[in-house]
């Protein structure tokens, strides 16, 4: 049997562990603002627990799934900044097959609902493509993937504006809420498909070798590739399923408001989850990775924007007060602070061994 | 090199050739006696400013001897002033402009004073709207509207009988920094010293999106004691906003009063539907304006150099409330005839 040791130092030295104390040193600040911030009732209208800390998880989803892929990328020193269109993207393909003006709201109009599941299938399908589109364009193009995505991020969003024709369209169609506003063993919706998506890619990555060629291409890919590993399809791979996840963020995103905007959706997402996975400790200069710091990063995240909305942080300060608190926990996770305290966690300091 | 020659005589019959063509479109357009007006357009950023496009091209487009020049700047200050060059090159007669920023125009609007073009300003001014020349300038009063806003509150309020009551207000601004977040909260903030009853509880920007409208409610649901009455900047965060309160199980429209503003189609049919209570005007129609004010100025005819203001309504679940300057019409009166 594998037992592992218990050694305070390297916990102390682990990036995990600094994401999880500045999250629970966030919340502490909460707690001691306002006790009840923490009160989860049962809201029978709807049907789900209902509570802050439930709106910071259900409001994560989006980033949090799209960082499942975003650190994958990260991992193989890549990164992609289309996620944020593919996200508008996927929003007005949805609304696009959904125009459903019902008479609820006095204006009959187009009624073009086809099957449903198509709904869900080709913004996911064209989310995919333009993945492995990305994919191609870095391993077998050879180009700069900060290059490359940035082709799709800036037409993704023209693409959105051009399935829309532009405009901004209004659905009620009621199995489209599910996914967004729908809830399943009490918890809204999109808390249970990030969990399914958690543990899916976990799976995939971990289970099986794919999660240790990703680190292998990511730290030097031409010793990847002679050790016999195929880097160029594990490049496809990590961008079509980023690109395939962002999707899925957009059909949240959509079924949340019911509506598409092209304009908007998915804004800065690139930046939030790219965030996200640096917080949770995987370097940008790939290798190493950690999905379950990703996730605690993605939190991390909502919960400031939770808690500037919640204690009405004037909005001209709102995004100076974000940067701080950012600041705050990425210092907290830096080399020179992690070292300092994981001295705490030694018991004898070995003379010579103290780095500046 | 041997090809230098024939590439060179080639080069010349082509130059020869495009200076012909220029010459001859150039003496066309003169002895054509029309109006060339242009248009630089921000670019096409929501619904409003699609309507916007739509009103003016289209006026411009179907007047007799009246001939466009459009340009969509697509959301970029460089390209809409590389377009006004060209329109000074082109010597058009009127340029109609708004500009995606307030500032950096000086230099740009000065070079249209110089070529002596008529400039109208519409929709967003220049911060340098007083050092330059302009014939006319049309746009909306975004602190009037803010005004309206809560004075439609406050009325409705009296009418139902709840005058005295203390309300609560909670008000949701937009993108922090932007002419008509500052504008309106300005008309907000001044109206609320109108209505001794009505006591702001909130105020947190939901940046003009219906996802942010819906989650700072969530939170201020959660926040925030009670809130009357939902103050929202624009419609889109209104309409986000009802989903978050029916989520906490209240009734939007009745537990929670909402105003919203620009008028948007969704506006309507949620006023219809009894979940929104009214919808402040923004008007995007700025055809007819423009139509009449180069009417105007062909005839000889000057303006004051004062920013003019398009009329508009306020649209809500019961009409008939009087907010000094503007009476409110019931939504599902004029419903069928909005066109964005």
């Amino acid at each position: 049997m594998k037992k592992k040791q218990f050694n305070l130092s390297s916990i102390m030295q682990s990036k995990i562990t600094w994401a999880v104390v500045a999250e629970l040193l966030i919340l502490l600040v909460c707690f001691i603002i306002r006790p009840d911030f923490f009160s989860i009732k049962y809201q029978p209208a709807t049907g789900m627990l209902y509570g802050s800390l439930i709106d910071i998880l259900n409001r994560s989803a989006e980033i949090t799934i799209i960082a499942m892929g975003m650190t994958l990328v990260i991992a193989l020193a890549g990164t992609d900044l289309s996620v944020g269109s593919l996200v508008a993207l996927s929003g007005a393909l949805a609304l696009k097959f959904l125009r459903w003006d019902v008479l609820v709201y006095n204006t009959p109009g187009d009624y073009t609902v086809k099957p449903f599941i198509l709904v869900i299938l080709v913004p996911l399908a064209v989310c995919t493509l333009l993945g492995l589109f990305n994919g191609f364009m870095i391993s077998r193009i050879g180009m700069q993937p900060i290059i490359a995505t940035l082709i799709l991020m800036v037409c993704g969003r023209g693409l959105a504006q051009i399935v829309t024709n532009g405009k901004q369209f209004t659905t009620l169609y009621s199995p489209f809420r599910v996914i967004g506003q729908g809830s399943f063993l009490f918890l809204p919706m999109p808390i249970i498909i990030t969990i399914v998506v958690v543990a899916a890619v976990s799976l995939f990555v971990r289970k099986t070798a794919f999660g240790t060629m990703v680190e292998s291409v990511g730290i030097n890919p031409s010793a990847s590739r002679l050790s016999g590993i195929d880097s160029k399809r594990i490049i496809m791979i990590c961008f079509a399923l980023t690109a395939f996840l962002s999707g899925i963020a957009g059909l949240i995103m959509a079924s949340r408001v019911m509506s598409n905007d092209s304009n908007n959706f998915g804004i800065n997402f690139e930046m939030d989850a790219i965030l996200a996975v640096v917080i949770g400790g995987t370097n940008m200069a790939g290798g190493k990775f950690s999905l379950a710091g990703t996730v605690i990063g993605s939190i991390i995240i909502r919960t400031i924007v939770t808690f500037v909305y919640y204690f009405g942080i004037v909005s001209e300060a709102t995004m100076a007060f974000k940067a701080l608190i950012i600041i705050l926990v990425i210092v907290l996770q830096s080399e020179p602070v992690r070292q300092r305290m994981s001295k705490v966690g030694k018991k004898k300091v070995k003379g010579g061994a103290v780095h500046a | 090199m041997l090809i230098e020659g024939p590439v060179k005589t080639m080069k010349k019959i082509l130059a020869l050739a495009i200076v012909l063509v220029m010459i001859a479109s150039l003496s066309v357009a003169a002895y054509a006696d029309d109006v060339k007006v242009a248009f630089s357009q921000i670019g096409q950023e929501s619904d409003w400013r699609t309507a916007n496009t739509d009103s003016i091209k289209g006026t411009i487009e179907a007047h007799d001897g009246w001939t466009l020049i459009y340009d969509d700047a697509q959301q970029k200050q460089e390209n809409q002033i590389k377009a006004l060059r060209n329109f000074i090159t082109q010597g058009v007669d009127y340029i109609l402009f708004t500009g995606v920023v307030e500032t950096g125009w000086d230099e740009v609007l000065a070079e249209v004073n110089e070529a002596e073009i008529p400039l109208i300003l519409i929709d967003r001014m220049p911060d340098c709207a007083d050092k330059i020349d302009y014939v006319a300038a049309f746009g909306g009063d975004f602190v009037e509207e803010g005004r309206r806003q809560v004075a439609w509150a406050g009325e409705y309020l009296k009418s139902i009988g709840r005058g005295d009551e203390e309300v609560a207000v909670a008000i949701m601004e937009g993108t922090t920094g932007s002419g008509a977040q500052v504008g309106r909260t300005e008309g907000n903030l001044a109206a609320l010293k109108e209505y001794p009853n009505m006591k702001l509880v909130a105020q947190q920007s939901g940046n003009f999106t219906r996802t942010e409208g819906q989650a700072v409610m969530e939170a201020w649901l959660k926040s925030v004691d009670k809130i009357d009455v939902l103050i929202v900047q624009n419609d889109d965060m209104g309409l986000g906003a009802i989903d978050a309160i029916k989520a906490a199980g209240l009734v939007p429209g009745k537990d929670i009063i909402i105003v919203g503003c620009d008028s948007v189609k969704a506006a309507f049919e949620a006023i219809v539907a009894g979940e929104m209570n009214a919808t402040i005007e923004c008007t995007p129609l700025y055809g007819p304006f423009v139509e009449k004010t180069i009417e105007d100025l062909e005839a000889g005819k000057t303006f004051e150099k004062t920013i003019l203001h398009p009329e508009e309504g306020v649209y809500d679940c019961v009409g008939g409330i009087d907010l000094g300057t503007v009476t409110s019409v019931l939504a599902a009166d004029v419903i069928d005839s909005r066109v964005y």
